[in-house]
């Protein structure tokens, strides 16, 4: 579903952001691409649906090569969700907004309404249907530009920091959104830093430092690899650090989530 | 972290003589620059102007900064000569006489002349212009206007709107390209509409973030304030005003009589200069013109 | 520490002009010279109103109704202008970006030196303990806005402690930042506590950091406090927090997966290898 071949990427002004990614992904898969600020995950996110384009390397999404597409016809393969809702949302009314994306990809109205139905319905978003998406609560701006990507229905999902600056209840509803849509298929790239996030919904990690990937592997292995997550200086989650500081569990793989350490914690005679 | 690049004529630091120098003496001798240009149509005084503005930007270190920025009027420079010899308006009413004939076209030496005054008066300014822009720092010369009793708040205004056209640049960028991330289509006016909201929402937010944290660090727009950066501002400094106010005067009057036009209708240019500079002039412009169509044709 | 509250408020509500609902209800809160005060609540609980309270932005900048009675190092801020409580309260927010308009970082340190009409003899010596405390000695001369997130927020945070107020009010410093820059900012607001005396009091999401920093956590819903205590006590309350759409600790959540009804839960990393050590 997504392949880059030795991508590289400079800025106008010679700084390399990429720096020879390989990566393939296959169809239905949830990856998160993890690493600090810098080291070049939302660039290489860019390039998924043509906002940056490779100097040198082949990125191939949907079985079509980017660099011979524009971004607008990239938009029916990749969905890209942005950080900042402010830089999507732009419409007078939240159903507008929702109704912007498959309009441009020439869905027909009936099918939009019907998409546009889904998602509002899916989020919540019944009472904020008339109002203008600029004046709404942060959280709800934010479901709404996840929403505006959803309706879109694209088979390929890329989402940088969705949950960066959220409340932890508009957290657990991201959460659910990226789990659903890789249930139904899509396949799901989650630029993030929100660890807890990448432990409870991805099924596989990359780990970028300094415009390389330097690990790609299950979130278990990743995320129990304590001078891996030292180096690049990301956090495991709270639970995985407890686990690995438990005398008597080195052997042990990594732990992802609450429930599980109280499982094993139960079992322990 | 992307770096923000500033406008190419933004003022970097330096540490030269004219870097230093009080920003109002900087302004003052500007103004008189101008002044003159405007008073004369002798290309003789203007073009010693200009390279006078050359020297002085090459003595603070940013003499090719300045020659590359005055090479973009390349093309209206060689434009305004080529038909300013070809057809000047000064000569509409009939009374010159051409003095050479390339083909179809007839060259007039006063086309000339007044061509030259025309660029003369350009690049005096612009250089002139250069030298203090590309040596000045916004905070430095807002510092000075500050001294001139201009209110704080005109000062805050100002240096805002200057910071916030490359911010509100990058803004822009990152709003179409999530537009088009949906699909959007078309590149003219009507789909740049819906990336005004976002853009124009961002910046309020931005400006009124940045006015709270100003205001959290006691930036008030009443009372005493004291200054971080160093700028010599005395007795000296007064002088070298009065100076440049001096050279103004004195220049405008030398504009009205040793270099008014009445003089210089006198003069007799060598026919080589006029089909020299013609031919030049005619190449640099077919250039450009041609360099335009093939970019143009490649996009 | 003095006995008088350096932070007293009784009974606060905020509506800010043309609301229909206050964003903060009878609000009451003291807070103690030198402590260390984590915010929580969700997203438009009104932290940020808080915040921007202590320090008179609200109402002086931000028009809104103010009730109530709220006395910050024995003045108003209410009534105080900005600018004269900026030598008290320190403010920095959560976009770094936002916060820094100069051409180099000594320059942002700077402005607020000018505002205060420090003599200009004595202001690089207080930039440059400034620079050291946030760990950016020798960034004099960088620009800011080729800085790194981190590095940025370092500046405002810099930017506001060369002025020496007695409070830092931080309101989500770390939501726009990576772990590495999480870690740096709490670590300074730590240092402040503990080696300054300063008042710091930190409005985020990080339960986790919030946790290792503060001496006192308060919850808000809905412009209200509905608890506050040490850490343990408040986060301790796992299935109060959850009702609310917050969370605990991790770590947390575990003990009270383990053990109900136990008293004190563990919050940190170090506390629950102690706590499960000592279960055994």
């Amino acid at each position: 579903m997504l392949d880059l071949a030795d991508v590289r990427y400079a800025y106008p002004d010679g700084t390399v952001a990429l720096d020879g990614v390989t990566l393939a992904v296959d169809g239905g898969a949830v990856v998160a691409v993890v690493g600090q600020n810098g080291s070049g995950k939302t660039t290489l996110a860019k390039h998924l649906n043509g906002l940056l384009r490779a100097t040198s390397g082949r990125v191939v999404v949907d079985g079509l090569d980017a660099a011979r597409y524009p971004v607008r016809t990239l938009a029916a393969h990749v969905g890209y969700v942005f950080q900042n809702p402010g830089h999507q949302l732009f419409a007078r009314t939240v159903a507008q907004e929702l109704a912007f994306g498959p309009r441009n990809l020439g869905v027909p109205p009936p099918e939009i309404d019907a998409r546009v139905g889904e998602i509002v319905a899916r989020l919540g978003l019944e009472p904020h249907l008339a109002a203008h998406p600029h004046r709404l609560p942060l959280p709800v701006r934010k479901l709404v530009s996840i929403g505006a990507v959803l309706t879109m229905r694209t088979p390929i999902l890329v989402l940088d920091e969705p949950t960066t600056g959220q409340d932890h209840r508009t957290a657990v509803r991201i959460a659910s959104l990226i789990r659903a849509a890789g249930a139904a298929g899509t396949t799901v790239v989650l630029v993030s830093h929100d660890m807890p996030l990448v432990a409870e919904v991805a099924g596989r990690v990359v780990v970028m430092d300094a415009g390389r990937i330097v690990a790609d592997g299950s979130p278990r292995a990743v995320l129990g690899d304590a001078t891996l997550t030292e180096a690049t200086r990301i956090a495991p989650p709270q639970i995985t650090q407890l686990a690995a500081a438990l005398p008597g569990r080195s052997h042990r793989p990594a732990v992802l989530s609450v429930e599980e350490l109280v499982a094993e914690l139960r079992h322990v005679p | 972290m992307r770096a923000t690049t500033g406008p190419a004529f933004a003022a970097e630091r330096g540490s030269s003589w004219l870097h230093r120098l009080d920003p109002l003496v900087k302004l003052t001798w500007l103004l008189a620059v101008i002044v003159v240009a405007f008073a004369t149509f002798d290309p003789v005084p203007l073009f010693g102007i200009a390279l006078v503005g050359l020297a002085v930007a090459a003595s603070a270190g940013i003499g090719w900064r300045v020659v590359r920025v005055l090479a973009i009027f390349i093309p209206i420079t060689s434009s305004i000569l080529v038909i300013q010899t070809i057809a000047p308006p000064i000569c509409a009413g009939g009374g010159c006489v051409p003095v050479a004939t390339l083909g179809p076209l007839e060259l007039y030496q006063e086309g000339t002349i007044r061509g030259l005054s025309l660029v003369g008066r350009l690049v005096a300014v612009e250089s002139v212009a250069l030298a203090v822009i590309l040596t000045t720092h916004p905070s430095d010369l807002f510092g000075a206007l500050a001294r001139l009793r201009v209110p704080y708040v005109a000062n805050l205004m100002l240096s805002m709107t200057l910071q916030l056209i490359p911010i509100l640049q990058r803004e822009f960028e990152i709003v179409l390209s999530a537009q088009r991330a949906r699909g959007m289509r078309g590149t003219g006016f009507r789909a740049l509409l819906p990336s005004f909201v976002p853009v124009f929402a961002g910046a309020f937010q931005r400006v009124q973030q940045l006015t709270i944290s100003l205001e959290s660090r006691a930036f008030g727009a009443t009372g005493a304030r004291t200054s971080y950066r160093h700028i010599r501002s005395g007795t000296r400094e007064r002088v070298a005003a009065i100076a440049g106010v001096v050279v103004g005067v004195v220049g405008v009057l030398a504009g009205l009589t040793i270099w008014s036009a009445e003089q210089s209708a006198g003069v007799v240019v060598p026919v080589q200069l006029v089909v020299g500079l013609f031919l030049l002039a005619a190449t640099l412009f077919a250039g450009v013109l041609l360099a335009g169509i093939r970019s143009i044709l490649r996009a | 520490m003095a006995d008088a509250p350096i932070i007293s408020i009784t009974d606060l509500t905020v509506t800010y002009a043309g609301a229909s609902e206050p964003a903060l209800r009878g609000v009451d809160l003291e807070i103690r010279a030198g402590e260390a005060i984590g915010l929580v609540g969700l997203n438009e609980a009104g932290k940020t109103t808080l915040a921007m309270t202590i320090n008179g932005v609200i109402p002086n900048l931000l028009p809104a109704d103010v009730t109530g009675r709220i006395a910050v190092d024995g003045r108003d801020p209410t009534v105080t202008p900005v600018r004269d409580a900026a030598r008290t309260v320190g403010m920095v927010f959560d976009t770094p970006e936002y916060q820094l308009s100069q051409a180099s970082v000594a320059e942002e340190i700077a402005l607020g030196l000018e505002g205060l009409a420090l003599p200009s003899a004595e202001m690089p010596t207080r930039i440059d303990a400034a620079l050291d405390a946030v760990g950016l000695a020798g960034f004099e001369e960088r620009s800011p806005m080729a800085l790194s997130g981190g590095q940025q927020q370092r500046v405002a945070i810099a930017a506001v402690l060369a002025m020496e107020p007695r409070i830092l009010v931080m309101d989500e410093p770390t939501s726009n930042l990576d772990p590495a820059g999480t870690a740096d900012v709490f670590a300074i607001a730590r240092g402040l506590v503990r080696e300054r005396g300063m008042t710091v009091i930190v409005a985020g999401h990080d339960v986790e950091a919030l946790a290792g920093f503060a001496d006192r956590i308060v919850v808000l819903d809905a412009g209200r406090v509905v608890h506050q205590g040490t850490p343990a006590e408040v986060f301790g309350a796992v299935d109060q927090l959850r009702d609310l759409g917050l969370r605990s600790p991790q770590v947390t959540e575990l003990a009270h997966a383990l053990a109900p009804a136990a008293g004190r839960l563990p919050v940190t990393v170090r506390d629950a290898v102690a706590w499960l050590g000592s279960r055994r």
